[in-house]
């Protein structure tokens, strides 16, 4: 019985679309009354003055460094972005402290603001005993100066950041633009311009699957508005079915905060005038939700105003009213960068004009002026922050560098979900299981064995869950996973909008923040809509981060080559991913490694693009019933031969067989390899092969220009020359664009005919 | 085909020239002789002409480019033949090679104007041509390569039956077969002595007790090896190969009576003069040389160059290998300083210590085996020469002198001529003043 089908009726009754209002600038409340309406405390107050006044100092620190008037770093030579954010301090904190300090955010390449941010309202709200934690060796005793001590720590950790040392936050490896500090919610910076966006949407999406009341709060700028992957997280973040009867028991819109912080320009592209067709560009929302996200337009040189506003959007949030999209208005006082003198594109009279309303200089005449700290408290807070940050700053251009031998530690973890914590082990089947029936012989189709495995993997562990394009009701575009909504529900497997970006990326901040998704891109050319945040996103924050952060997701694409589907969907791409380090990819040939793999590459903790063959779903082979699974990185020797080694993987392995089959009446004896993934590459059990055969062929249906069988052709050459008695040949389709013509694509798909010709070549 | 056109090598230490300025243009039609460029050396700026008629299809060089000498900096051909888009890598290394294979020897082709000349006279001998054909390599598949050396065989005689004939394993296999290859014993030295050397087991003959091969036999074999020459008899057959190749050879000798010359050297040591029986018959043919205009020219099969000044080489045997310094302007030179000068020579060709320059440029050779105990050889011209002088022992011997048979000290002389330019009467006649000069007390009492 399908869970939900449509039925709706022509209506052509004319009617008149209400887009409803946007507020802007509507904080009214004045210091005074929000300190007597106990809205905020005093001692908030001065905190919040004080990280904005920690952030500020913290970029001039920057500013000076390139010059080399920081003395706390004299002599240290800083290398890197100067992405200064001043200016923009009031919705750094305002932002960080409107939300708990349990909250999460992401963060972008400007982002040193809310890093510093995050981690000052966490450490605020921390327990003696957590700020202990943060700080083990520090003698400092009393909340008072342990405080302090954790405060520097914290700029201690982020500059170290900066300046690419072990100590840094990231352990030096990502640097200011990809800062990021898991243990306070911080979920990175991005140097990719809207690539967290995503990431944020899928952070949320996880707390609304889990039932956790944790926000995200999603910093992005003016530019990231016009990104395509931003657009599409706005409409996947306000999808109805998050809300309305298809979400049964769990109805709850995304507690995800978008604040679109609106500093005027991209990195010098004018939102207002240039490149926007709004005027206010809060009107985004309107597009993608009928609540307009809550819209509303607040004066980022305000931190109350912003504190306010995002408190306001954090209670929403809980009550399951997101997402929520709030466009603050700010402005940042430099340039893009530090090699930007700005005045190409703007002029200096607008700057002043926004340097009169400073957030800082503002908010602290407001403190005084309510006596909620003297003047001369002001001054000695500033040589306090002063100080600090010299200390931390020197401290830090001081601290070891990361072991050059160390380079490319943390691109993988070993980490994997063997063990399944209690409270995921328990599963719910909203109605039946699917049926999955194997033949006389104990066979099972490829599809179902993938099925089989999804099915398996989803009652092992509440984590993971599945979406992508039609693969709910319909079942997915092959009927791989027909009837897995009905055993798991909604919650667990949901049809996505054609969002490929959106997809790939909302699984990398499920994944990060604890579950296992495994998204469906129907073909796999479509991944290539999605290359940022495969590539990019997946595949690099676990070395980004130093490791202090894993990435679960499995990436499945099918390949439709074989179909007479043209040049779009056809394409065999494995070898693009294999050059993204820190990706796996994985592409069974048989129902067998299909199950086994794939339960794998759902346990693996790193990323894994798990390549399908569409010709194959239907391909039958032998699948046990017991629990099995076959680690990664073990070649298959498919069948044992003594002239030639075969090596090869995807669908070419059954091509290569019959070669195999074929060449063995003439007389040739042909060993075949399935290497089952590319990455990790079993190079070892080709090796052994070709020292014992003397030749070597490498078979896919990649076409041959830049594809991975020449990167096994070169490791065979560079390693085993000396065994080599014939050069290593390839074969792949032919260097082209995959045709629609059925005879052309006979002639562009290397076939069983042709590998056997390769082979004898070489004989 | 079109016909390259090279940057010249101008004297021996010269390895780039700057082009200073084309006369001809890409398209211009050029006439043997014509100016093509001018070029700077070190030295001088000097004209460069074509060798070739036809069009200048190509230039690659513009003016003020500085390139490596026997660059082809263009090509003449005829109209519309197709030429390279890009000049070939410099033709020869910069430093003289005599391993110069044919169709990098372009250089004699070129042509140098006038103003040239003594630079030109410098340069020509150092041109040489021999044909060396590129060694064919062996096709053989890494792994077969490996089974060879493990098995200590010369992969040479195997035949290739893999893919383009290429010696794959199952051929060394059959080859080692055909050998019976197992059945060789050898003693573990021996083995690895021949692995070590290199060499092919299959054609050392075994020696050691019932049939084993012992480590003798391969230390044999290492003897026998074909050893590579030294690029010192590289050269020398090189340029002697070509010399008696292409130059026509013909002989002329004559006997010399010594006796007196002999007693008179004695005579003028007795009173402190040190003079060698080779200063004699160099002067002698310094002497000569200057009488007989065609024997101190040269030719390059087309004309004909004669030298004012006579630059005499005198070979020098060492223990493997001959040398020839060059006296030069030896007309010039009284006596002793041509005894001093030949000393000089001699003792640091023996011991390696000429410069390249004190090697080039001779106009004639003497190549003098008086100590060797030889009746009489022939010797072969040094190339760039017109002849040379083989000069044999001086031997006691029975001759009719004044119709008597009395006992004189004779010597032989043989010319070796280069008939293109000198023929028999000429040769006779230069032989024969030599002769009479060496007999001539009374001359040698003027000269000492
Ligand atoms: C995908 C991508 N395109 C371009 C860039 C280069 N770039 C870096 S910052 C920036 C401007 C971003 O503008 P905005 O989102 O308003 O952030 P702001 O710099 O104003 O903080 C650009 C174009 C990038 N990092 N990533
Ligand atoms: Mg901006």
């Amino acid at each position: 019985m399908p869970n939900y089908l449509s039925n709706s009726k022509p209506d052509f009754k004319p009617y008149t679309v209400d887009c409803g209002e946007i507020k802007a600038f509507s904080y009214k409340k004045t210091l005074k009354s929000e300190l007597s309406s106990k809205k905020v405390g005093k001692q908030e107050c001065i905190d919040m003055l004080e990280d904005m006044m920690m952030i500020r100092e913290f970029e001039e620190m920057i500013i000076k460094l390139r010059s080399g008037a920081y003395p706390s770093c004299a002599g240290f030579d800083y290398r890197g972005p100067t992405h200064v954010s001043i200016g923009q301090e009031a919705s750094a904190v305002g932002g960080c402290i409107g939300i708990a300090a349990d909250d999460q955010i992401t963060s972008t390449h400007r982002g040193h603001g809310d890093s510093i941010a995050k981690g000052c309202a966490a450490i605020r709200a921390m327990s003696t005993d957590e700020l202990k934690k943060r700080v083990p060796k520090s003698k400092a005793k009393g909340r008072k100066d342990l405080l302090e001590a954790v405060l520097e720590d914290h700029i201690f950790k982020t500059c170290a950041e900066l300046f690419g040392k072990e100590a840094g936050y990231c352990k030096g490896r990502g640097g200011g633009m990809h800062i990021a500090d898991f243990s306070v919610g911080h979920l990175g910076a991005n140097a990719i311009v809207g690539g967290g966006v995503p990431i944020a949407t899928g952070a949320a999406m996880a707390a609304r699957y889990k039932k956790e009341k944790t926000v995200t709060a999603c910093f992005a700028g003016d530019g990231a508005y016009a990104n395509g992957v931003v657009l599409e997280s706005l409409n996947w973040a306000a999808m109805h079915q998050f809300t309305n009867h298809l979400a049964k028991g769990n109805k709850f819109g995304l507690p995800v905060i978008y604040l679109l912080i609106n500093n005027h320009y991209g990195m010098t592209g004018r939102a207002d005038d240039e490149v926007a067709g709004v005027g206010c560009l809060a009107r985004r929302a309107v597009g993608f939700a009928d609540n307009n996200m809550h819209a509303q337009v607040v004066n980022g040189m305000d931190v109350m105003a912003v504190r306010d506003a995002v408190q306001t959007a954090a209670e929403g949030c809980r009550k399951g009213k997101g997402p929520y999209l709030m466009e603050i208005d700010s402005y940042r006082y430099y340039g893009h960068s530090l090699s930007d003198p700005r005045n190409e594109y703007r002029m200096r009279e607008e700057e002043a004009n926004w340097k009169a309303v400073d957030p800082i200089d503002t908010f602290a005449n407001k403190l005084i002026k309510n006596k909620v700290m003297s003047a001369a408290r002001y001054e000695s807070l500033k040589m306090q922050v002063e100080e600090r940050n010299a200390v931390a700053a020197g401290r830090a251009a001081k601290s070891p560098d990361p072991e050059a031998i160390d380079v490319i530690k943390y691109m993988y973890t070993d980490g994997n979900s063997e063990e399944v914590p209690a409270k995921h082990q328990k599963v719910k089947i909203v109605k039946e299981e699917p049926v999955i029936e194997r033949d006389a012989e104990g066979q099972l189709s490829y599809k179902d064995a993938i099925k089989e495995a999804l099915l398996e993997e989803m009652k092992r562990d509440g984590r993971v869950m599945i979406y992508g394009e039609d693969v709910a009701d319909y079942g997915g575009a092959f009927k791989v996973t027909k009837g897995l909504l009905e055993a798991f529900g909604r919650d667990r497997v949901f049809n996505s909008p054609i969002s490929e970006a959106a997809i790939c990326g909302t699984a990398v901040g499920a994944a990060m923040v604890g579950l296992r998704p495994v998204v469906e891109l129907m073909y796999m050319d479509f991944a290539l809509m999605a290359s940022d945040q495969i590539s990019n996103q997946a595949a690099k924050w676990h070395y980004m981060t130093g490791a202090s952060v894993e990435v679960p997701v499995v990436y499945r694409a099918a390949v439709g080559g074989g179909k007479g589907y043209g040049g779009q969907h056809s394409q065999t791409l494995e070898t693009m991913f294999a050059h993204m380090p820190g990706m796996i990819v994985a592409y069974p040939s048989t129902p067998y490694d299909a199950k086994g793999m794939l339960k794998t590459a759902i346990r693996d903790n790193n990323p894994v693009m798990f390549v399908e063959s569409q010709m194959l779903y239907g391909f039958k082979g032998v699948v046990p019933e017991e629990e099995y699974t076959i680690p990664f990185g073990v070649a298959d020797v498919k069948r044992a031969g003594t002239d030639v080694t075969l090596v090869t993987w995807g669908p070419a392995v059954h091509d290569a067989l019959k070669a195999a089959e074929a060449l063995q009446a003439e007389k040739v004896s042909v060993e075949v390899i399935d290497l089952r993934t590319i990455v990790p590459l079993d190079i070892d059990t080709v090796l052994d092969s070709v020292k014992k055969t003397g030749r070597c062929v490498v078979a896919s249906q990649c076409i041959s220009n830049a594809s991975f069988t020449g990167e096994i052709a070169s490791q065979v050459m560079e390693k085993v020359f000396d065994y080599l008695d014939a050069p290593v040949a390839r074969i792949g389709a032919l260097n082209g664009i995959a045709p629609q013509s059925h005879v052309l694509e006979a002639a562009f798909l290397p076939n069983a005919n042709d590998i056997a010709n390769v082979c004898k070549s070489l004989m | 085909m079109a016909d390259a056109v090279i940057l010249p090598k101008l004297g021996q230490t010269v390895e780039e020239s700057t082009i200073v300025k084309w006369h001809k243009s890409e398209g211009d039609d050029v006439a043997k002789g014509d100016i093509l460029f001018e070029i700077e050396t070190d030295k001088a700026v000097l004209e460069v002409e074509s060798f070739f008629e036809g069009k200048l299809l190509k230039v690659f060089a513009v003016d003020g480019d500085t390139l490596p000498v026997l660059s082809v900096v263009g090509y003449i051909g005829k109209d519309g033949e197709d030429v390279p888009d890009q000049p070939p890598a410099a033709v020869v290394p910069a430093t003289p090679a005599p391993e110069v294979s044919e169709k990098k020897a372009a250089a004699p082709k070129v042509a140098v104007a006038p103003v040239a000349s003594p630079v030109a006279k410098a340069a020509a001998p150092v041109v040489s041509a021999p044909v060396v054909a590129a060694p064919v390599r062996l096709k053989i598949s890494p792994r077969a390569k490996k089974l060879a050396v493990s098995k200590c065989i010369s992969p040479a005689g195997v035949t290739g039956t893999g893919p383009e004939g290429r010696i794959v394993v199952k051929d060394i296999v059959a080859y080692l077969d055909s050998y019976n290859y197992d059945d060789i014993k050898i003693s573990p030295s021996a083995k690895k002595l021949a692995v070590n050397e290199e060499i092919d087991i299959l054609t050392v003959k075994a020696t050691g007790l019932g049939g084993r091969m012992v480590i003798e036999d391969v230390r044999r074999a290492v003897d026998e090896k074909p050893k590579t020459m030294t690029k010192m008899r590289k050269v020398i057959s090189q340029r002697l190969t070509e010399s008696f190749r292409d130059v026509p050879h013909f002989y002329v000798t004559v006997s010399v009576d010594m006796t007196d010359v002999l007693a008179f050297r004695q005579e003028v040591k007795s009173q402190g003069g040190e003079y060698s029986v080779t200063d004699f018959i160099l002067e002698a043919v310094i002497m000569t040389l200057e009488e007989f205009k065609p024997v101190n020219s040269m030719t390059d099969g087309t004309t004909v160059t004669w030298s004012s000044s006579v630059d005499l080489g005198l070979a020098v045997g060492l223990d493997d290998g001959l040398v020839v310094p060059v006296i030069s302007d030896s007309g010039n030179l009284s006596m002793q300083e041509l005894h001093d000068t030949v000393k000089d020579l001699a003792t640091r060709a023996r011991s390696g210590k000429l410069m390249p320059d004190e090697m080039q440029g001779s106009t004639f050779t003497v190549s003098n085996m008086g100590m060797f105990g030889v009746d009489n050889f022939n010797a072969i011209i040094n190339p760039g020469e017109s002849a040379i002088l083989a000069v044999a022992s001086t031997i006691k011997t029975p001759v009719v002198k004044d119709d008597k048979v009395v006992v004189r000290d004779i010597m032989k002389l043989t010319l070796s001529v280069d008939h293109r330019i000198v023929d028999g009467t000429v040769g006779a006649m230069f032989v024969n003043a030599v002769k009479e000069k060496l007999e001539d007390i009374a001359l040698w009492e003027t000269l000492v």
